[in-house]
C-alpha cells in the first residue's frame, strides 16, 4: 500500500511551505471576491438588458454560477489561511485537525466543481449569446409602437434609453427601423392619404417609413438631426443619404451589446482560471501538510522527517477498503460471531 | 474657579490618552473622506463648466481640499502627542507645544466649521452663474463651425439627455433663439424667407427643439418641430401634452443636483466638525491633567483636568490685560530708543 505521490518534509520545509500555503490563500481569497464581484456586476447588467435577451437563451447561468464558485473559493481561501496559520503555532492547531479534513473534501468537490462547470460555461454560453440577442432585439424593435399593451408598454422607453446610453441604432443599423412599424396606430391620421397609401403598399398592413425614432440621433453631428425621410436625397438641404456622416449612431446594437458582454465574459473567465489555478494549489498544499502533520501525530514542533502524501494507498486498494468498509457498515449483527471465528482460525495456522 | 473640572487617576489619564490616540487616527480617515469629497465636487464641476460660462467659483471644494489636508497633518500630530503621553519622558520635550497646539486647533476647528456653513450657502452664487451660462450655451448652440464654441451643441445635447431637462427655464427658451445653423438652412425656400423677415434681428426662429429634449417615456414618436400648433400632428393638444418633452430646465436640474451634492459634503464636514471638537476637548482636558501632577516622580496619584483655569469672564479680562501689556511693553521700547538717540544727537 504505497501512498500516492509522497514528499519527504522536514521541519523547515514545512515551516516554509505553511507561509507560502498562507500567501497562496490570501491570494486565492482576493481571487474569489474579485469573481464575486465582477459575475454580481455581470449580473446586474443582465438585469437592465433582460429585455433585449431572449428568454431561451441560456447566458445568466453563467453568472450565477460563477458567483457561487466565487463564494466558495473565498471560504477555501479564508479556511486554508487560518489553516497554515495554525500549522505554525502548536497550541493553536489541535481544533484545526478535525477542520481541515472536511475543508478539503468541501473545497475539492464543492469549489472545484462549481469552477470547472463555471469555466466550461465560459468557454461554451458566449456563443449563444449572438442567437438571444438577436431574437431579443428583433421583438423589442417589433413591439416599440405597442405603448398601450400591457406587458409591452415600456418596450419603447428601454429602446429608447438602449439606444442613448450605447450609442447605437437599431439592430445592425439604422435601416432595421424602415422594416418596422414603430409608430403606434394610435397617432396615425385614418383621413390622411399619406398614410392609407403607406399602409395598403405592404402585404401586412404595416405603417412603414423612411425615418427613425429621436433616440438615434448623434449628439456630435453639427447640424440638427434628421430623423424622417432619410433616403430621399432630395429632401433635405446639403443631405446626401450616401454619406449620412455623423447624422445617427452608425453601429447597431447587436454589435455594441454582444461586444460589451462577450468581454464582461471573457474577464471573468479569465478571473474564474487564476481562481481555479490558485485553488488547486491551495487545496495540494494543504493536503500534504494535513498528511504530514499526521504522520506526527498532531505534534508540530517534532523535529522528525514525515512523508505528506495526497492519497495514503493507490485507487484500487482505497476502493477496496471503502468496499469492504461499507459491507462491514451493512452487515452489523452477523459480523460478532464470523470475526471469532475468523481470529481462532488465524491462531491456529500461526500456532 | 476653574471652567468644568474633571479628577483622573493614573488608569483613567491613560484610558484618555489611549482613546484619543484612536479618535485621531479615525479623524485622519474623515480628514482624507473631506479631501476626496473636495476633489469629486471640483471635478464635477470642471465637468460642466462649459455650461457655467468658466466663471463658476471654485471656493468649496478648494476650502474642501484644503481642510482635509490640514486635519489630516494636525491629527496625525495630535495623535503622536497623544502615544508619547503615556510616557513622562518623551511628553516632557511636547509640554512646551501644547499650549500654542491647542490655539491653532481652536482656530482650525472655527475655520472647519465655516467651510461647513459655506457648503450649504454656496447655491445662490451657483444659479445666478448657471443661468448666465445655459444662456450663452443655447446661444452658440448652432455655431457648430466656429472654432471655440463648435462643441457647444454636443455639451447641451448630452447635458440634456443626461439631466433630463430642457432649456433653461423650460422648453419654450428654444423658440426664442435661432439654432439652426444657416449653413443648413434653404435660403430658396419660401417658408424659410418669411420666417427670417418676419423678426427684426433676421433670426430664423422655429417653434420646435432640438432631439435631445424628447422624452422616452412618451407613448408617441417625440414631436419636435411646430410644437404649438395643434392642426400639424393627429391627435395632439400642446395644452395637456406633458409627456413628449422634459418638462423640467436644465437651471434646476443642475441646481438640485449640485445643490445635494453640496448639501451631503456639508452635513459629513459638520460630522467631522463634532469629531473635532471632542477631540480638542479631550486634548486639553490631557494637557491639564498631566500638567497638574503634582510629583512627577509618583505617576500613580491623581490629578485635576480642566477646560480653562478661571471662569470665562476672567480668562478673557486676562487675555485682554496681555494684550495691553504687550502693546505698553512697545511703547515703552520705542520710547527707550528715542530718549538713546536723543542724548546722542545732543
Amino acid at each position: 500500500m504505497a501512498p500516492v505521490l509522497p514528499l519527504v518534509l522536514p521541519l523547515q520545509p514545512r515551516i516554509r511551505l505553511a507561509q507560502g500555503l498562507w500567501l497562496l490563500s490570501w491570494l486565492l481569497a482576493l481571487a474569489g471576491g474579485l469573481t464575486f464581484l465582477c459575475s454580481g456586476h455581470l449580473l446586474v447588467q443582465l438585469s437592465h438588458l433582460g429585455t433585449f435577451l431572449a428568454p431561451s437563451c441560456r447566458f445568466p447561468a453563467l453568472p450565477q454560477v460563477a458567483l457561487a464558485a466565487g463564494a466558495v473559493a473565498l471560504g477555501t481561501g479564508f479556511g486554508g489561511a487560518g489553516a497554515s496559520r495554525a500549522s505554525l503555532d502548536a497550541a493553536r492547531y489541535p481544533p484545526w485537525r478535525g477542520v481541515l479534513g472536511p475543508l478539503l473534501v468541501a473545497g475539492t468537490a464543492g469549489g472545484g466543481g462549481l469552477l470547472v462547470l463555471a469555466l466550461g460555461l465560459a468557454l461554451g454560453l458566449p456563443g449563444s449569446l449572438d442567437q438571444g440577442l438577436e431574437e431579443g432585439l428583433g421583438t423589442a424593435l417589433a413591439h416599440y409602437k405597442d405603448t398601450e399593451v400591457p406587458g409591452r408598454c415600456h418596450a419603447k422607453r428601454l429602446m429608447d434609453e438602449l439606444q442613448l446610453k450605447h450609442h447605437c441604432c437599431g439592430r445592425h443599423g439604422y435601416k432595421d427601423w424602415f422594416g418596422v412599424q414603430w409608430v403606434s396606430s394610435r397617432y396615425l391620421d385614418p383621413n390622411d392619404q399619406d398614410v392609407v397609401d403607406r399602409i395598403q403598399s405592404n402585404v401586412e398592413g404595416l405603417y412603414l417609413t423612411d425615418g427613425v425614432p429621436f433616440s438615434c440621433c448623434n449628439p456630435h453631428s453639427p447640424r440638427p438631426c434628421l430623423q424622417s425621410q432619410l433616403s430621399d436625397p432630395y429632401a433635405h438641404p446639403l443631405f446626401d443619404p450616401r454619406h449620412p456622416n455623423l447624422n445617427l449612431w452608425a453601429q447597431g446594437c447587436h454589435e455594441v451589446l454582444l461586444g460589451h458582454l462577450q468581454d464582461l465574459a471573457s474577464t471573468l473567465g479569465s478571473m474564474l482560471a487564476v481562481t481555479f489555478l490558485l485553488q488547486a494549489l491551495v487545496l495540494v498544499g494543504l493536503r500534504y501538510l494535513q498528511t504530514a502533520l499526521e504522520g506526527l501525530g498532531g505534534a508540530i514542533d517534532g523535529e522528525g522527517e514525515t512523508q505528506g502524501y495526497l492519497f495514503p494507498s493507490g485507487l484500487k486498494d482505497m476502493l477496496k477498503t471503502a468496499w469492504l468498509q461499507g459491507g462491514v457498515a451493512h452487515r452489523p449483527a452477523p459480523e460478532e460471531a464470523p470475526p471469532e471465528e475468523a481470529s481462532p482460525k488465524e491462531d491456529l495456522p500461526e500456532a | 474657579m476653574a471652567l468644568m473640572k474633571v479628577k483622573f487617576d493614573q488608569k483613567k489619564r491613560v484610558k484618555m490618552a489611549q482613546g484619543l490616540w484612536l479618535m485621531n487616527w479615525v479623524s485622519v480617515l474623515a480628514g482624507i473622506i473631506i479631501f476626496s469629497l473636495g476633489l469629486f465636487l471640483k471635478i464635477e464641476l470642471r465637468k460642466r463648466s462649459d455650461v457655467m460660462n468658466n466663471s463658476e467659483s471654485h471656493f468649496v471644494p478648494n476650502s474642501l481640499i484644503g481642510m482635509g489636508v490640514l486635519s489630516c497633518v494636525f491629527n496625525s500630530l495630535a495623535g503622536k502627542i497623544c502615544y508619547d503621553s503615556l510616557d513622562p519622558a518623551k511628553y516632557t520635550k511636547w509640554k512646551p507645544w501644547l499650549k500654542p497646539y491647542l490655539v491653532i486647533c481652536v482656530l482650525f476647528n472655527v475655520i472647519l466649521f465655516l467651510v461647513a456653513l459655506c457648503c450649504f450657502l454656496m447655491r445662490g452664487s451657483l444659479e445666478s452663474t448657471l443661468a448666465h451660462g445655459l444662456k450663452n450655451g443655447m446661444k452658440y448652440y448652432r455655431d457648430t463651425d466656429t472654432p471655440g464654441r463648435c462643441f457647444m451643441k454636443k455639451t447641451i445635447d448630452l447635458l440634456q439627455i443626461e439631466f433630463k431637462c430642457c432649456g433653461n427655464n423650460g422648453f419654450r427658451d428654444w423658440f426664442e433663439i435661432q439654432w439652426i445653423s444657416n449653413r443648413y438652412l434653404d435660403f430658396s425656400s419660401k417658408e424659410v424667407k418669411d420666417r427670417i423677415k418676419s423678426n427684426v434681428d433676421g433670426r430664423y426662429l422655429v417653434d420646435g427643439v432640438p432631439f435631445s429634449c424628447c422624452n422616452p417615456n412618451s407613448p408617441r414618436p417625440c414631436i419636435q418641430y411646430q410644437l404649438t400648433n395643434n392642426s400639424a400632428h393627429y391627435s395632439y393638444d400642446h395644452q395637456t401634452e406633458e409627456l413628449n418633452l422634459w418638462l423640467r430646465g436644465c437651471r434646476a436640474a443642475l441646481l438640485s443636483y449640485y445643490g445635494s451634492l453640496m448639501n451631503s459634503m456639508g452635513i459629513v464636514t459638520l460630522l467631522v466638525w463634532l469629531l473635532e471638537v471632542s477631540i480638542t476637548i479631550g486634548l486639553r482636558y490631557l494637557h491639564t491633567a498631566l500638567d497638574s501632577v503634582p510629583n512627577p516622580e509618583e505617576p500613580e496619584c491623581e490629578s485635576e483636568g480642566w477646560l480653562l483655569e478661571k471662569s470665562v469672564p476672567e480668562t478673557w479680562k486676562a487675555f485682554l490685560e496681555s494684550l495691553k501689556k504687550l502693546s505698553k511693553g512697545n511703547q515703552v521700547e520705542a520710547e527707550g530708543a528715542d530718549a538713546g538717540q536723543a542724548p546722542e544727537a545732543g
